[in-house]
């Protein structure tokens, strides 16, 4: 069987990493497991992985800081985070430290494998053109332009709902922090202004989304910020 | 007072022993000088200076009485042997009157003022030692126990500094009385009544008093004191000290359950924390297995519906820890909240997102009108409350049916309210399904639940200050209804508007 990939768990409880070890093997993905942070920088350094899962709260370095060690010298590596419930504070960190999603325990292995699935996708992809004309759904979007489409029908946008909706649609099926969103829109000065945020989130959901009260596109991640719908998951179909 | 009569009785014998004291001693300092003068062949006005001399010094150190006897005895000494013819006693002689005139009147005026000298000095002394005896009583009262009840640790300091016969305390906030000493049965009584009438009263017999005790204006209680001469400054500073004293410990008390119930919510957020993980350890891992056995879809029907079982077992496991976890959680947040702003539009958003897969295919309607309301509260419990009417929506309504979520101001309280279609609640159940682990009857075997999250969600709005409430009816459905006590509102529409006028 090929493999679907090569993953690296880590995790400090043993019942944690047999269960997932045994499971993904099983799924076709290639498996090695760390129980902490120091090791896990180890196994990356000396081997190439597309996704580590890597549990927030583990003794010695943790998982946070093992993902910013991580970022820095694999730009490319995708990284998911295990997080339990009620740990927002920890989920935005883990995002601000450069880990590309999280997912909370106790999970679906369905839901895991997608996630895993899109991670392996992301990092195996080549680079991207900025400019190229980006397609979800039935969402176009032309940077180079600045026109976005319904349906084939134009949808008129204020300049920072584009640069929103851009920013959300290049890393779509991502988590994106509120703080990182307005970051990226509004410039490094802002941070906290979350009304800003819901806001604009509420009048692009009017523009773009078929039933603004059960958005299909731009999701709500509670705490943590927004994430646009992935691209492969035929949003309006699956809402209809 | 049997007792009295004899204390003053032994009174009057000692101070006449005192005055017979007096004379003899003055008697005696006569002769001798007597004795010396007419030996030494001292002239009359040299003698009579060195009697005049002993008057003085009688009326300084006893008195006037004892002073009129040595006079009396000296002016005739000095007739006898002094005044020619010597050795004779002249009574007619006026020199005798003159010499005795003057020797009483000395004694009389030096008396007086000696005594007068004397009662001052007695008296700063006394000021002296009561002021030292107040000093010291605010500097035990300082060092009193503070785990031990605080009252009879007071009476017994003040008798023992004061040596009071008897001292009785009312405090007024616990309406305790402590009493220390002899005959303290009616300063009870005393105490109780100078509190109640609120001003300072005599007892009966001697030196017997009671105080209010004030701090500021306010009365606390009555301090009542019996059987020592104190100055009225004095007793008042008793009863100031006594004042402090309790309302000190008060404080001191008042603090320490506060230190106490930080300590206990400390403690027990650390205990969950290491709870919730062991739980959700092996929880992940058996999920894990579970859900990755059905994955992997190498099982036989039968296999597969077990692992399936599991599957399903483990998760209603999780949501049963969760909700205990977060009822604690809850529980110790009465009290600590941590307070912030919260846009109840977001709140709502945010659990409608969690819940968006369990929502699947419902319609969900939000109102308009929660755009703008905050509140004051606790973002986490907030969320957690809204969680279980939104769960308990989906669970209990009618497949499918929309659902919708409405949230208003009215009389200073934020509303928020939670419709759902389907089957009412019965009467009886209306009031007992905020009950922890409480099921409804007809509920029971219809859909899964762990009984906790209403009483969780009433947990959640009492501890803000607000109240939950449920209407049910047969065609229209139930709404549930989460009323928070108002925080500020509106001020994200200026966003919106500037954003679209570009």
């Amino acid at each position: 069987m090929p493999s679907h990939g090569k993953i690296l768990i880590v995790d400090d409880e043993s019942s944690i990493r047999r269960a997932l070890h045994n499971t993904l093997h099983g799924m076709g993905f290639d498996v090695d497991d760390a129980s902490d942070g120091e090791s896990a920088l180890q196994f990356v350094r000396e081997d190439k992985y597309d996704v580590v899962l890597l549990d927030i709260n583990m003794p010695g370095i943790g998982g946070i800081r093992a993902c910013r060690e991580m970022r820095r010298s694999l730009p490319r590596l995708g990284i998911l985070m295990l997080t339990v419930r009620d740990s927002e504070d920890d989920k935005v960190a883990a995002l601000d430290a450069g880990a590309d999603d999280y997912i909370t325990k106790p999970f679906n292995i369905r839901e895991l494998a997608a996630r895993i699935r899109a991670a392996v996708r992301r990092s195996s992809a080549s680079h991207v053109d900025p400019d190229a004309e980006i397609r979800i759904g039935n969402i176009e979007l032309d940077p180079a332009r600045r026109l976005v489409r319904k349906a084939g029908e134009p949808v008129h946008l204020t300049p920072k709902e584009f640069d929103m909706l851009r920013y959300l649609m290049t890393h779509a099926g991502l988590p994106i922090t509120h703080a990182r969103l307005l970051h990226a829109v509004w410039g490094p000065e802002y941070g906290g202004e979350l009304e800003y945020l819901r806001t604009f989130v509420r009048q692009l959901r009017k523009k773009l989304e078929d039933d603004p009260a059960e958005p299909a596109y731009l999701l709500t991640d509670s705490h943590i910020g927004y994430r646009f719908a992935e691209a492969k998951s035929e949003p309006v179909e699956e809402s209809a | 007072m049997h007792n009295e009569g004899e204390a003053n009785h032994r009174k009057v014998v000692r101070s006449q022993l005192r005055i017979l004291r007096g004379c003899l001693a003055g008697a005696a300092a006569v002769v001798v000088a007597t004795f010396c003068a007419f030996r030494l062949n001292l002239n009359l006005s040299t003698s009579g200076s060195l009697y005049f001399l002993i008057v003085v010094m009688v009326a300084v150190v006893w008195g006037f009485w004892e002073a009129s006897v040595t006079s009396l005895i000296a002016v005739n000494c000095l007739n006898y042997f002094f005044v020619p013819p010597v050795l004779t006693w002249r009574v007619s002689d006026p020199q005798n009157w003159v010499a005795l005139a003057t020797f009483e009147i000395t004694a009389l005026t030096v008396s007086r003022l000696s005594t007068r000298a004397q009662g001052q000095a007695r008296a700063e002394a006394r000021q002296r030692a009561e002021l030292e005896k107040l000093y010291e009583l605010s500097r035990r009262i300082l060092f009193l126990d503070r785990r031990q009840t605080i009252g009879p640790q007071i009476v017994s300091l003040i008798q023992d500094i004061f040596r009071t016969e008897s001292v009785a305390l009312f405090d007024a906030a616990q309406a305790r009385l402590d009493a220390t000493g002899s005959r303290a049965d009616d300063l009870d009584e005393l105490a109780r009544s100078a509190y109640i009438q609120d001003s300072t009263l005599k007892g009966a017999g001697a030196h017997t008093w009671a105080l209010v005790l004030r701090l500021g204006s306010k009365p606390v209680g009555a301090i009542a004191l019996r059987g020592r001469e104190l100055g009225r400054l004095t007793i008042e500073s008793i009863a100031s000290l006594a004042a402090i004293a309790l309302e000190r410990a008060r404080s001191f008390e008042k603090e320490s359950r506060a230190e106490a119930a930080h300590q206990t919510e400390q403690l027990r957020t650390a205990v969950l924390d290491a709870l919730a993980h062991a739980f959700k350890t092996p929880l992940t891992a058996i999920r894990t297995a579970s859900s990755g056995l059905l994955e992997a879809g190498r099982l036989s029907t039968d296999d597969t519906e077990l692992a399936a079982l599991i599957d399903e077992q483990a998760e209603h496991l999780n949501r049963l820890t969760s909700e205990l976890l977060q009822m604690a959680r809850i529980d110790a947040a009465e009290v600590m909240l941590r307070r912030e702003r919260v846009s109840v539009l977001t709140l709502i958003e945010d659990v409608l997102a969690r819940y968006s897969e369990q929502l699947h295919g419902r319609r969900l309607e939000v109102s308009d009108s929660a755009s703008g309301l905050e509140v004051h509260g606790d973002r986490k419990i907030l969320l957690a409350a809204l969680e279980q009417f939104i769960d308990n929506a989906s669970r209990y309504s009618t497949p499918g049916s929309p659902i919708s979520v409405t949230a208003e101001e009215n009389l200073g309280e934020v509303i928020i309210a939670i419709h759902n279609e389907g089957p009412p609640i019965r009467p009886a159940d209306r009031e007992r399904i905020f009950e922890r682990f409480y099921r409804a009857e007809d509920t029971r075997h219809r859909a899964p639940g762990t009984g906790l999250g209403l009483s969780i969600a009433k947990k959640a709005a009492e501890a803000h200050g607000g109240r939950t409430w449920v209407v049910s009816e047969d065609p229209t459905g139930t709404t549930f209804y989460f009323a928070l006590p108002r925080g500020a509102r509106r001020q994200a529409d200026a966003v919106a508007r500037q954003d679209s006028d570009r």
